[in-house]
């Protein structure tokens, strides 16, 4: 029976720990310290608990600046049909 | 009156009056309460220890904060596994067959999962949404990805439910159904088709108690990543 080629305890709930692992097991990639982050990845990373809720709440926001943006250009186009429409 | 294969799964009334609430209430009768003896029956030494048992192996992996939904978990995994067997019994109505009555256990717990986790740790509850070491390019698609699956959660848990359970008592009917009109054309192949429903019957009995525990495992399991 072939085994893992990653030899560690996962927790049921943590997808995380799998890709660190993998990472560091079969690419020899190492996650950084909390030294090694400066600068905007101090603040948005996927390392830190902070930095990956940085990254969720950026992320989030984009979506919403894109959908509201997105909206009120429609707004203004049906008000636009309709101006042109009428006079 | 030509029944079809479906007409179980109808939610039954007595001239025009739902019995719904019958069909979900009546289970708990077959639970004694326990009485302010000591020394209680075997029966009731019995339902003591399982609930023990089972609390007990339920709140291991969680936190003390999560020890509050003991009460609940423990007692919605009696009501669905006693109305998953009850269901088993010939001319009875299986309430978790509705995905109406699964979808309403499964959408509030859910839901007051992600409302203590954002309320008491949302640092914590929003870094769930980022698997950590995802690389940068990935990071927004992970977390649309993940978003999608914590949305995705509740209706999986009803929908599993309620199709596991659907889907066992629609085989056995067809089963039965096809053992009784071979039974006068091939007995031998009807003598088959009966085993096949004997086995049938044990897995649909395992599938009864397997799904009702997955749901509340899961519950737990999302509560734990909450708490």
């Amino acid at each position: 029976m072939p085994t893992s080629p990653v030899k560690t305890r996962i927790p049921l709930t943590s997808f995380g720990h799998l890709i660190t692992e993998v990472k560091r097991q079969l690419l020899g990639i190492e996650a950084p310290t909390s030294v090694e982050l400066i600068g905007w990845r101090k603040y948005f990373n996927s390392y830190t608990l902070q930095g990956r809720r940085n990254c969720v709440l950026a992320t989030y926001g984009i979506f919403a600046v894109t959908a509201a943006a997105y909206w009120m250009h429609r707004q203004n186009n049906k008000e636009k049909q309709a101006s042109s429409s009428t006079g | 009156m030509m029944l079809s294969f479906f007409d179980q799964f109808m939610s039954p009334t007595y001239l025009g009056i739902p019995l719904m609430a019958l069909a979900l209430t009546l289970p708990w009768v077959l639970y004694p309460t326990p009485s302010a003896r000591w020394l209680n029956n075997r029966f009731l030494a019995l339902q003591g220890w399982f609930i023990n048992r089972f609390t007990q192996q339920l709140l291991l992996p969680l936190s003390l904060g999560g020890h509050k939904w003991a009460a609940l978990l423990t007692s919605l995994m009696i009501f669905l596994i006693t109305i998953n067997m009850l269901g088993l019994l010939p001319y009875t109505f299986t309430p978790t067959t509705q995905l109406s009555l699964n979808l309403g256990l499964a959408v509030p717990l859910w839901l007051a999962t992600v409302l203590i986790g954002m309320r008491n740790q949302p640092t914590h509850a929003l870094g769930h949404l980022l698997p950590e070491g995802t690389p940068g390019p990935l990071i927004p698609v992970l977390i649309i990805i993940e978003t999608i699956s914590l949305f995705i959660r509740p209706l999986a848990l009803g929908v599993r439910l309620t199709a596991n359970l659907t889907a066992g008592h629609l085989l056995i009917q067809l089963i039965a159904t096809a053992a009784f009109v071979l039974l006068p054309l091939m007995p031998v192949v009807a003598i088959l088709t009966s085993t096949v429903l004997v086995l049938l019957t044990l897995l649909e009995v395992a599938v009864a108690m397997i799904q009702a525990y997955v749901f509340v495992l899961l519950l737990s399991l999302y509560l734990q990543e909450n708490v």
